[in-house]
Parts: structure tokens; C-alpha cells; sequence
């Protein structure tokens, strides 16, 4: 629950062609704790946290989960290792339910009967697993067995965070979770988020809001042409100073 | 941990309410909202109305029960694979020729290892068991082989599964006929047929039909209880959530081409062991006649929902029209026209479902 260190990114170098999109970005994200990540765009956000969440190779560098240096090869990989990510299109299928959704490519297998011996889903488990880390995060949905079409934007979200929650034993990244998002969304979001950190989990949040960052992130990570720039904690800064780090006017402020 | 933050608090007036109440739709709720459902219902209507029309009862006798059952057993063999393959978003126009070439691969390894040319030309069929069985398993294989090419050509040239089958279903058609010469493959054991074809479990329901419901209901099962189901499910409502869910999508989509294939093979056999005969140049409209009863039956063109009982319901509708339009002595080309419009219909249903759910 304490501040420990849980991942660590060391030197992330990667390249799209000529386009350098990380040159040595190290990135500490600590467990129990809110960070927000933020840059200009092209600072290289998207593109540390999908390393981190095994979608994207490095063309060099380390990563260390719990302080294991570990050669994270696919999103399943990262998702062993208690990754979980919330895309921001966030990766639901439309036609299938609530539950189906949660568990999707993880689905618990019938414990016994002929049920067990045809290799049944268990959506009694399921369904009581997804109920709960609903009501923990504060989520309202009437149905768990309607497809995610017929929900809103706001509860499709909430859906996608709950499943990251449910999965995570290490780290929640997410990459601009409110985009789409109304008022009254976003701030069931940001609770879900904060009640993940509490339960010690590492939350990672891309995110443009810097004042909103400020206010609900314990730390702020800057990014820079392809490299952290800064990694201090929230109340330690002010939107002024963010915003300097982000454009490159405020070089001596170092960290 | 750093200095808690101020946490948005949740709107209480808003949403909270429903974190303790659930309200998932009941069975008859579910029920009342499928398509399936309602299809079935248009049968029962269809073959009651026929029933009262018809003379003498006629198309409620039994043996009238018995033909249709029969009948009706190789399309819906198709239109329970189909129902996977559109589930995933997929198309498979070519299984009229896969069970054109199967059934003429089929019936040539039956004659071939069943006795010798001279042998099987007089009617004797010494190796008659071994035959049979090798040519089962040759027609099964063949048709498991074309869909492996349409699943390799869909997945690993990424070609759409439209366009690979329209072509197969050339190439398919021709190798048939380069196959078969053209004329229907002769000497073919007539024991296929009287030994299973035309045989009836208890006397009462045809084995074929009992083995294609038997193969149905397992095919129900795993498309609603299996991961294999859902999988085929998420893959045709939306492949970008599938994949990053840790599904392997072409391999899935390479399994279901697979099945679909073997599945024409076998229909390919059932239509053999009916006629006791290959039906070189037929099967032209055996793709599209599946397709429809999937559709009719409520599973989605776009893929992503998908109903193995509403396909079942789906295949003897136009069975159920054609033999009722020729009871009451009307022109049974009328079922052409009716099963279109109930196919459009049935679009338009599933299209005005998703507008409303969004």
C-alpha cells in the first residue's frame, strides 16, 4: 500500500521510422498512488504507456516490475503482471453484455458437473465478481447482461475502468480516460480512479487537464520530445510551473 | 503516499440509486426480444394456417412431418455452421461448391475402395464397410480442406472473406466438374441410402435429421456456454476488442472457416446417402438459401449476435412455404418471393434493434 516503486521504465528508447518518439524516457510509477502523466502533444505519452502495457516493443531500455527487470513481450504478458490498461476507445464489444466484456479472454470455467466437464463459462461467478467490483467503485448499471450498446458513454467507460480494476494487481495505465466524457462522468471516473489507488494500485492517467491533474493526481510526471521531464509530487507544483515543463520554458526548474 | 487529495465526490442524486438494483430482464423479457423467438412463432402460424387451408389436413399428416424433417436436414446442417461464421462477421458463399466437390470426392473413394472397377460396375461392393467409411471421411476431410484455404486466404492474405469465397466457389465448382466430368459420379453403393438415408430412428424421425439436430443443439451449446462461442461473438463485434483481449483472431477465424467446411462435407455426404447420387451443377443457390435462414433467423449480418435456434427456425421456413404453397395448389415459385420479403424484413429488424439500443 505504501509508495513502493512498482514499476520502473529505465532509458525507453523507441523510434516510428524517422520519428523519434521516446529517446530515453524513465518513467517511476509507485503503487497506492494517482500519477499523471502530461505533455504536448507527440511528447510521447501514448507511446511509454503502451511499451509499459506490452503493446509496443522499445527499441531499447528496461522494464522492471517489482523489481524484476522483465522483457514484457505482448499485452498479455503485461496483464500477468497486473497490467491493465483503459484505451481510449476503450476496447469494449458492442454486441456483447456487460459481463462478457469484463471477462472477456479470461472467462472462469464451470467448477463442476458436466457443466466443468464441457467446459462451460461460469457466469454465476462472473456475474457476482463483476457486481461486486461495480458497487466497490460506486457504479451505477440496472443490467449487467445488456450489451455495452445500450449503454451510455459515461457507463461504457465506467464498465471499461472496472474491468481494469477488477484485473490490476499492479498498475491501472489509462490514456486520456475522460476525453469523451460529460461533468458528471468525469468525476465517476476520477472517484474510480482513486478508489483504485487506495486499494494500492498504481494508477496512470494521460491526460491534457493539467488542472484537473493538479487537483486529483498525487504526482505529476512531464513529458518532453520523448523523455520524462519532471516526476514530483502534485502539491509541489503549480499550473504555471506544469505548463513551463511541458513547453520547455522553465529548463532550470529540474526535478 | 502523498497528501490526500480532494476526490470528487459522486452526485448522490444521480446513478447511485442503482448500485443496489440490479434489473436484468427476465426469461420471458429475453424471450419476447428475440428475433428467434419471433420466427418461430411465424412458423407455428405458417404451418397451422397451411394445415387449416390444406386439404385433408394434409400438410399436417405425419408423413408430411417426416419428408420436411428430412428435407430440411443438409440446409440446416449449413445454417448452424453458418450462424458461427456470420457470428464473426464472416461470409462463406462457397459452400454450395465445397458440397458439390466433397460429395463428388466423397462418392468416387466410396466406388474406388469399395471393390474393384469391374466389381463395383456389377453392383458388388466387396470392401463395402471400408468404403463407406474412408469415402465419409475423404467427403468430411475434402470439405474441411476448402475451408482451411478460405480461412488461410481470409486470415493470412487478410483478403476479405467475400471476395476469397466468391472465388472459391468458382474454383471449387470447377474442380467438381473437372472431378466428376461433368456427369454425376456412378457406381455409387446404394447401401448409403438404404442403410442410412432413408432410414428413420424408431421409425419415426429420419437419421439424418436426428444426427443434424443432435449436431445442432451441441452447436447451440457451445455458441451460448463456451468460450469458443464467445469468442466468435467478440471477434465479429469488434476485432480490435478481441485482439487486445488476448484473443488469437485469425486463428479463431481459420477454426470457424474449418468447421464451415467440414460441416459442408458432411452435408455433402447427407445429401449422397439421400440420393444415393451426386448432384453435379446443383447446389447454385445452396450458399444464399443458408445464409438467408441465418439471417431470417436473427442473427446479425455485421456479425456479433448470433442464434443457432433461430437458424434451425430460419431453415424450415422456406421449407415449411415451398411445401405448403404445393399442398394448397399454388404455384410453390410464390416461396421465392415470400422468403425475400422475409429476409428483408429481417434486416430491417436487426438494423432498427441497434439504431434503438444506441
Amino acid at each position: 500500500m505504501a509508495d513502493q516503486i512498482v514499476i520502473e521504465a529505465v532509458d525507453i528508447h523507441k523510434a516510428f521510422g524517422s520519428i523519434q518518439a521516446l529517446s530515453g524516457a524513465s518513467l517511476q510509477v509507485r503503487s497506492g498512488e494517482i500519477l499523471a502523466l502530461v505533455g504536448d502533444n507527440g511528447a510521447g505519452k501514448s507511446t511509454l504507456t503502451k511499451v509499459i502495457c506490452g503493446a509496443l516493443k522499445p527499441d531499447s531500455g528496461r522494464l522492471v516490475f517489482w523489481g524484476k527487470e522483465i522483457d514484457v513481450q505482448s499485452i498479455r504478458r503485461a496483464q500477468e503482471l497486473g497490467v491493465e490498461t483503459v484505451y481510449q476507445d476503450l476496447a469494449l464489444a458492442p454486441d456483447l453484455s456487460v459481463l462478457d466484456n469484463v471477462y472477456l479472454g479470461r472467462e472462469p470455467i464451470a467448477s463442476s458437473g458436466w457443466r466443468r466437464w464441457t467446459r462451460a463459462i461460469a457466469r454465476d461467478v462472473m456475474y457476482e465478481r463483476t457486481d461486486e467490483a461495480l458497487r466497490n467503485l460506486g457504479i451505477g448499471l440496472r443490467s449487467l447482461r445488456s450489451p455495452i450498446r445500450s449503454l451510455s458513454g459515461g457507463q461504457r467507460q465506467a464498465v471499461a475502468v472496472a474491468r481494469a480494476v477488477l484485473w490490476a494487481k499492479t498498475a491501472i495505465l489509462m490514456d486520456e480516460p475522460t476525453a469523451a466524457l460529460g461533468t458528471k462522468q468525469t468525476a465517476i471516473a476520477y472517484s474510480s480512479m482513486r478508489v483504485a489507488a487506495e486499494r494500492g494500485l498504481a494508477v496512470v492517467v494521460i491526460s491534457h487537464d493539467i488542472p484537473r491533474m493538479l487537483k486529483i493526481a498525487d504526482r505529476i510526471a512531464v513529458m518532453r520530445h520523448g523523455q520524462i521531464v519532471t516526476n514530483r509530487t502534485a502539491a509541489e507544483l503549480t499550473l504555471s510551473e506544469v505548463v513551463g515543463l511541458m513547453l520547455g520554458s522553465a529548463e532550470t526548474s529540474a526535478a | 503516499m502523498a497528501a490526500p487529495q480532494s476526490v470528487p465526490a459522486l452526485p448522490s442524486h444521480v446513478e447511485a440509486v442503482d448500485v443496489a438494483n440490479r434489473r436484468e430482464l427476465s426469461l420471458s423479457q429475453r424471450l419476447l426480444g428475440s428475433t428467434a423467438f419471433w420466427m418461430g412463432v411465424i412458423l407455428v402460424v405458417l404451418v397451422l394456417g397451411f394445415g387449416i387451408a390444406s386439404p385433408d389436413w394434409a400438410m399436417l399428416q405425419f408423413s408430411n412431418f417426416q419428408s420436411m424433417a428430412l428435407s430440411v436436414s443438409m440446409i440446416m446442417l449449413l445454417a448452424v455452421g453458418m450462424t458461427f461464421v456470420l457470428g464473426a462477421g464472416e461470409l462463406d458463399l462457397s459452400i454450395g461448391a465445397n458440397v458439390m466437390v466433397s460429395s463428388v470426392v466423397a462418392a468416387k473413394v466410396m466406388a474406388a475402395v469399395s471393390g474393384s472397377a469391374a466389381e463395383v460396375q456389377a453392383g458388388i461392393y466387396p470392401n463395402l464397410a471400408v468404403g463407406v467409411a474412408v469415402g465419409v471421411l475423404a467427403g468430411i476431410g475434402t470439405g474441411a480442406l476448402f475451408g482451411l484455404v478460405n480461412g488461410v486466404l481470409a486470415t493470412r492474405l487478410r483478403i476479405s472473406s467475400f471476395i476469397v469465397t466468391l472465388g472459391t466457389t468458382g474454383i471449387g465448382t470447377g474442380l467438381a466438374f473437372v472431378l466428376s466430368g461433368g456427369v454425376n459420379v456412378p457406381f455409387v453403393p446404394r447401401d448409403i441410402q438404404t442403410g442410412f438415408g432413408a432410414l428413420q430412428l424408431g421409425g419415426v424421425v429420419p437419421l439424418p435429421t436426428v444426427l443434424v439436430v443432435g449436431i445442432s443443439l451441441c452447436l447451440w451449446y457451445v455458441l451460448v456456454s463456451t468460450r469458443f462461442g464467445l469468442h466468435t461473438l467478440a471477434i465479429g463485434s469488434s476485432r480490435e476488442a478481441a485482439g487486445r483481449a488476448g484473443i488469437n483472431v485469425p486463428r479463431h477465424v481459420l477454426s470457424l472457416f474449418v468447421l464451415m467446411g467440414a460441416f459442408a462435407g458432411l452435408a455433402g455426404i447427407l445429401d449422397l446417402s439421400r440420393f444415393a447420387t451426386t448432384n453435379v451443377g446443383g447446389y447454385q443457390t445452396t450458399a444464399m438459401g443458408a445464409i438467408a435462414a441465418v439471417v431470417i433467423g436473427g442473427t446479425s449480418l455485421f456479425g456479433g449476435r448470433a442464434s443457432v435456434g433461430g437458424s434451425m427456425v430460419g431453415a424450415l421456413i422456406p421449407l415449411v412455404l415451398a411445401t405448403g404453397l404445393v399442398i394448397i395448389d399454388v404455384d410453390s415459385f410464390y416461396q421465392l418471393i415470400v422468403v425475400g420479403v422475409i429476409l428483408v424484413i429481417a434486416v430491417y429488424l436487426d438494423q432498427r434493434r441497434r439504431e434503438r439500443l444506441e
